[in-house]
């Protein structure tokens, strides 16, 4: 592991962590101030299984429900999940495009240290920004006037986190073994609102209710961690995942042509 | 010579399709060599620079550097090279001091009175995010962050680029004396002038092929000569232009400048039938031998 390069790494990640995490706090703070409001008049929404689905059941009469669908189901994965992909993407074929990598790698460190290094700091960010969220919903939480244990909202966070890195890896996978920043980001994001998309529709056809397994959220938000705590196989399979896909990823820049 | 090779290339060859890429190149380089790669854009400079730093594998053959296998042993060459890349670039944000602390870190054992000594000298901006740099001073930033550690073998891709012509005496200088220790230097430039300065030998590359590799002492020796010719009353070029070898007549006044390649005796015994006030050797310089292994004609031979 090339500790330098990951100090360096995750000291250019951390205004856009920091940045992301304070997002994730004032979001939530808002949601939480709404809920005694909004959750009064809204209530349960009669929306189709489907998009109930995609917003973590449509549940605003309770605030573990209101949480699980503005917090849990789209916006928490979306900003991790995101900057995750971005991070990954940007800090492995980004500086190789940039010229960055080249020089780099004329130092005495290997190309799959240089990778294990950037992962790690991408996503030690990553865990910045989940921690942010899970101080926010405990803030959001008490200001909505609780309602969620804490050991519940860790869950989420635990979930939070491994989902991100998966979703990282796949950026950091296919960044490190293309060297192509924006066919990364465009696959890692593929991947995620595919999988978004399928995790919500697939189980309403009978014939294709097994692709839900190969969506991230699946193994994200299936077990409901705000009402029964954390998902330990789920968090596995998606910290497997992420770890995997790195490996792939230390593996792919050996095989190919360093640009620059 | 009788001492190993600092880098010594058999058959290396990169094919990127087209014609382009490098063609069984063979190449020695000795220690304490200032080694010129000449050669116009595409012609296979960088590849070979990037092959022999195991950034890009090659398509056939192989490299040594310190007589250490570039594939094999990359990392452990890497701990005893210096290198400028030919567009040096490095994180925008940061001030060259970090970014000279980062790179002294992923090394190791680089001593920070030989860094500071490197920025005096070239009079390095240190403590500016890079972004704010002009071109001129990240190029500084990439030479030192080549030279300080001491490395034995130093690989500079362009390295006087955006220059200043005091910093530029400052970097020549500094070649000699890295020459000097018996560290060796394999440097690529567009800019002859700084090839013909610094370098013991060097060597062109067209099209991805070797044209020729010797001391610029020898080309000189097979180059084209010029001679100056002042006669006592103007003297029709054309009674010039037809002899044995000869390439060139230029006439200013009753100045004859004659172009000629092989044996002078054509020219001098032509010049008899004239009354000469004076004859004086043009030197003929390395842009006039690069041109002449870029003529069709010598490229084919």
């Amino acid at each position: 592991m090339s500790w330098p390069t990951v100090k360096l790494t995750l000291r250019l990640r951390l205004p856009m962590a920091v940045s992301a995490a304070v997002g994730l706090i004032a979001v939530q703070l808002a949601v939480g101030a709404l809920f005694p409001a909004v959750g009064h008049s809204i209530g349960k929404l009669n929306i189709p299984k489907g998009v109930a689905q995609l917003l973590g059941g449509a549940d605003y009469g309770t605030i573990t429900g209101w949480f699980r669908s503005e917090i849990a189901s789209v916006y928490g994965p979306l900003v991790v999940g995101a900057l995750a992909i971005i991070g990954a993407a940007a800090t492995t074929a980004g500086e190789e495009q940039d010229r960055i990598a080249a020089l780099v790698l004329t130092h005495p460190i290997a190309r799959s240290q240089l990778v294990a290094a950037k992962a790690l700091a991408v996503g030690l960010s990553a865990l910045i920004i989940v921690f942010g969220g899970w101080v926010g919903m405990i803030a959001g939480v008490a200001l909505g006037g609780g309602g969620i244990s804490l050991a519940h909202i860790t869950a989420l966070a635990i979930e939070l986190a491994a989902f991100g890195l998966a979703a990282g890896a796949v950026s950091l996978a296919v960044a490190a073994g293309t060297g192509q920043r924006s066919l990364a980001t465009g696959i890692a994001a593929a991947v995620g609102i595919g999988g978004w998309l399928i995790n919500g529709f697939a189980p309403l056809v009978s014939g294709l209710s097994w692709l839900k397994y190969l969506s991230l959220f699946y193994y994200y938000g299936a077990h409901d961690p705000l009402t029964r705590g954390l998902g330990i196989a789920d968090t596995a399979i998606l910290l497997a995942l992420a770890l995997l896909l790195t490996v792939v990823a230390m593996v792919g820049i050996n095989r190919r042509d360093i640009r620059g | 010579m009788s001492t190993a090779p600092a880098i010594e290339i058999t058959g290396l060859s990169k094919d990127y399709g087209s014609g382009r890429g490098l063609f069984n190149l063979d190449l020695q380089i000795y220690p304490g060599e200032v080694f010129g790669f000449l050669g116009p854009n595409g012609a296979g400079k960088s590849t070979t620079m990037r092959l022999l730093l195991n950034l890009i594998a090659p398509t056939a053959g192989s490299a040594k550097l310190l007589g250490l296998d570039t594939v094999a042993d990359s990392l452990a060459i890497r701990r005893r090279l210096g290198y400028l890349p030919g567009d040096f670039a490095m994180y925008p944000k940061l001030t060259g001091r970090a970014m000279l602390e980062y790179l002294a870190q992923l090394r190791g054992g680089v001593d920070l009175a030989v860094r500071d000594g490197l920025a005096e000298r070239f009079n390095a901006e240190l403590d500016r995010p890079i972004h704010e740099l002009s071109t001129g001073n990240r190029q500084k930033l990439g030479l030192i962050q080549a030279f300080m550690h001491e490395p034995e073998l130093l690989i500079l891709d362009e390295p006087i680029a955006g220059l200043d012509p005091l910093v530029q005496q400052s970097f020549h200088a500094l070649l000699k004396e890295v020459s000097g220790e018996g560290r060796t230097v394999l440097l690529s430039s567009h800019t002859l002038s700084e090839v013909e300065r610094v370098t013991h030998r060097l060597a062109i590359l067209r099209q991805g092929r070797l044209v020729v590799v010797d001391s610029l002492e020898n080309l000189r020796q097979v180059a084209v000569q010029r001679l100056e010719i002042e006669f006592t009353t103007p003297v029709a070029p054309a009674e010039f232009s037809k002899l044995p070898g000869v390439t060139a007549v230029k006439a200013d006044g009753r100045t004859l400048t004659i172009a000629f390649e092989g044996s002078a005796d054509p020219v001098i015994k032509a010049l008899a039938a004239h009354e000469v006030r004076a004859v004086r050797p043009g030197d003929e310089n390395l842009e006039e031998i690069f041109l002449r292994y870029y003529r069709p004609d010598t490229a084919a031979s």
